[in-house]
């Protein structure tokens, strides 16, 4: 078969099982747009902006385990995907970039729309390619899905020059079956030696806890987790990226670690004797100052990537592998042991953290006794939600107090059912991944949590939601100020709120999404907040916009206590430390 | 802290050195010299090929060489990033 090189570059996505291209057009990419309009085989999805499209296929990658694939055209559309490549980067997620690029006989030439996307990009992506013939197009395609899928998955960027991919002229099109790259193996099967050795430190642990993160959702290894504890029976606290990958409901989960993980968490981190490390990075929202975390815990790291191992934290054992693979072999190896498993070693341990638990777990009584007005508390709204949604939606969230919210109030016990930028922290994240999410399951519920800042960063996609009619519901948190910032001001800055607020200057979203086609509900009383959420969730073939005002002086509690503390040091409320 | 000399052997291709020299810059880390060849003389790799189990053609991969002034955990993480990238066979301390 004869093939041009835009027609090639298609052909070669549908060969991949692309479902879905995230894009925005441009001149360097009209030839691909060209081939697009010529085939029915993937749909292009038409963002407004191309942050959009970067979480978008984001959204839909976290959501199904596939890579995300989003098509922008050089300059000004490359450069606004970079936002949306460093979230996917920081939160190893599959995803291909393809961007145009002017004609090789203009690199460097400043020429119109001309950037050097590769040299932007690159501190950003797993790895990249410059397409330099139309020939190298198939390979290049293979394997680029390739290395953004395996090992630690993550973005790859495709900048294909405008000549290589010209209608008339034709190649042959023999795209490879498989790929392989000599010089690059990531590791999949673990070193048996290092589980047994493994196996040793978990027999005779006191004081063990299960630290599980993303790495263990992109592994898909959720069933063998919860497949070890039942052997085990040992305390499970997950990371802001891990949630969900250890089932919420389950007696021995204690909650999310970290900066505003739960106190019963941290101070088992914190007071542990053996830290099994499950596709957790250490990352410095969970360790708090590296040199005071969990002083007398040795580690167990299990990890696909071994510059995360030993890079923040010592490890006393490093399992290198997929980790699925690597916790399969430790079932096993643990069966051949079963009668070795003492669970009266761990009794004590266990009776400790459930008094820390009673004693300030989450609660949210407790906010409710604090509160001096009668205005919606945040944690009563993620509540509700949860409630009126049964714990079965995908909720994507954005950036601040809601987020933090939104992982401490609704419980999830699947993988993949949340969705937020853990890594870079991105505001703008959560609607354009609601609508990747929306598109891959349709018949799903798909909740948006975000706030009236993070909101405003991407809302111009409530127009693509128009356009494909994805019927997603968007909980606003709406405290009328960047909620996280203003914590912070709060607790390190005198109250002095710097830039936080807007001055009345926020729009009638109500009537905002209304102009869109949606259906939007404002909320302000504590009275309204059910019966409200109600109906607007029995809305189901429209986008729906809930703008619910919440107490504006509500804060994230616990917060580590930084800098200088340890995982023990926490506020429990504006005025309690321990 | 004391002078190390790191030795990658790379693919051939054009931005492969660049990642390297980047992965230093982003990290903060410093590079005192770096060198930077095609490997002609493939004979001369023969203990690189056993240990990558692969044969190597003429000016196929290069050989890079840096030196830079680094603690032993953080050379251990440097070699681990570097033998990241895709287009790195294999980065070690040279003794």
């Amino acid at each position: 078969m004869k093939l041009a090189g835009n027609d090639m570059l298609i052909q070669s996505l549908v060969n991949e099982g692309v479902e879905y291209i995230f894009g925005y057009p441009g001149g360097a990419a009209l030839h691909i747009y060209d081939a697009i309009f010529n085939q029915n085989e993937l749909q292009h999805i038409l963002v407004r902006h191309e942050q959009g499209a970067t979480h978008a296929a984001d959204g839909y990658a976290r959501a199904t385990g596939k890579p995300g694939v989003v098509l922008v055209t050089s300059g000004p559309g490359a450069t606004n995907a970079i936002t949306g490549i460093a979230t996917a980067f920081m939160d190893s997620i599959p995803m291909v970039v393809i961007s145009g690029q002017v004609a090789s006989h203009l690199i460097g030439t400043d020429a119109f729309q001309e950037t050097d996307m590769i040299g932007i990009s690159r501190p950003i992506v797993k790895h990249s390619f410059t397409v330099e013939s139309a020939e190298k197009i198939p390979q290049i395609i293979k394997e680029a899905f390739y290395i953004a899928t395996s090992g630690r998955p993550g973005p790859v960027v495709i900048d294909i020059p405008k000549d290589t991919t010209a209608p008339d002229k034709l190649f042959d099109f023999n795209p490879p079956e498989s790929v392989e790259i000599r010089s690059y193996n990531p590791p999949i099967e673990p070193d048996p030696k290092q589980i047994e050795r493994a196996v040793i430190e978990i027999l005779k642990a006191k004081k063990p806890v299960i630290y599980a993160g993303g790495g263990a959702i992109n592994s898909n290894a959720s069933e063998e987790l919860f497949e070890l504890n039942q052997l085990l029976n040992f305390p499970v606290t997950n990371t802001l990226m891990g949630l969900g990958v250890y089932p919420a409901k389950d007696e021995r989960f204690m909650g999310m670690l970290g900066m505003h993980g739960t106190y019963q968490s941290n101070m088992a981190m914190h007071n542990a004797d053996l830290i099994i490390a499950i596709g957790a990075r250490f990352d410095d929202r969970i360790t708090n100052t590296p040199d005071l975390f969990a002083p007398n815990a040795k580690i167990i790291h299990f990890d696909v990537d071994q510059s995360s191992v030993s890079k923040i934290i010592e490890a006393n054992i490093a399992v290198f592998g997929q980790v699925k693979n690597s916790l399969i072999e430790l079932i096993k190896q643990l069966k051949d042991k079963t009668d070795l498993i003492n669970g009266d070693l761990i009794k004590p341990w266990l009776e400790e953290i459930n008094k820390w638990t009673e004693l300030h777990g989450l609660n949210h009584e407790l906010y409710k006794e604090n509160s001096d007005t009668n205005m919606i508390l945040p944690q009563a709204v993620i509540q509700h939600v949860y409630n009126i949604t049964e714990g079965k939606a995908f909720v994507t969230s954005d950036v601040g107090q809601h987020q933090m919210f939104a992982a401490q109030y609704y419980h999830f016990d699947k993988p993949r059912y949340w969705i937020n930028s853990g890594g870079l922290g991105t505001m703008g994240f959560g609607l354009p991944s609601a609508m990747g999410v929306k598109l891959a399951y349709p018949e799903e519920e798909v909740v948006c949590i975000t706030g009236e800042g993070s909101i405003q960063m991407c809302i111009q996609e409530l127009s693509t939601c128009t356009q494909y009619n994805l019927p997603v519901k968007i909980i606003n948190i709406n405290n009328e100020a960047l909620g996280m910032v203003k914590q912070w001001q709060d607790m390190n800055y005198g109250g002095r709120h710097s830039e936080s607020t807007y001055k009345s200057s926020l729009p009638n979203f109500v009537e905002l999404v209304e102009s869109y086609g949606h259906v939007g509900f404002k909320i302000e009383k504590n009275s309204e907040l059910k019966t409200t959420l109600e109906k607007a969730f029995s809305i189901k073939d429209k986008l729906v916009f809930i703008d619910i005002y919440v107490d504006p002086g509500e804060h994230v509690y616990p917060m580590l206590v930084a800098p200088n503390g340890s995982l023990k040091d926490m506020w429990l409320s504006k005025d309690k430390k321990v | 802290m004391m002078q190390r000399k790191i030795l990658v052997i790379l693919e051939n291709k054009p931005g492969a050195l660049v990642r390297i020299v980047g992965l230093f810059h982003q990290r903060g880390y410093n590079i005192e010299s770096l060198h930077v060849d095609p490997v002609s003389d493939i004979e001369n790799y023969k203990d690189i090929e056993d240990l990558l189990n692969l044969k190597l053609k003429e000016n196929e991969v290069s050989k890079l060489l840096i030196t830079t002034t680094v603690s032993d955990n953080l050379l251990r993480q440097i070699l681990r990033q570097i033998n990241k990238l895709i287009d790195v066979l294999i980065a070690k301390e040279e003794i």
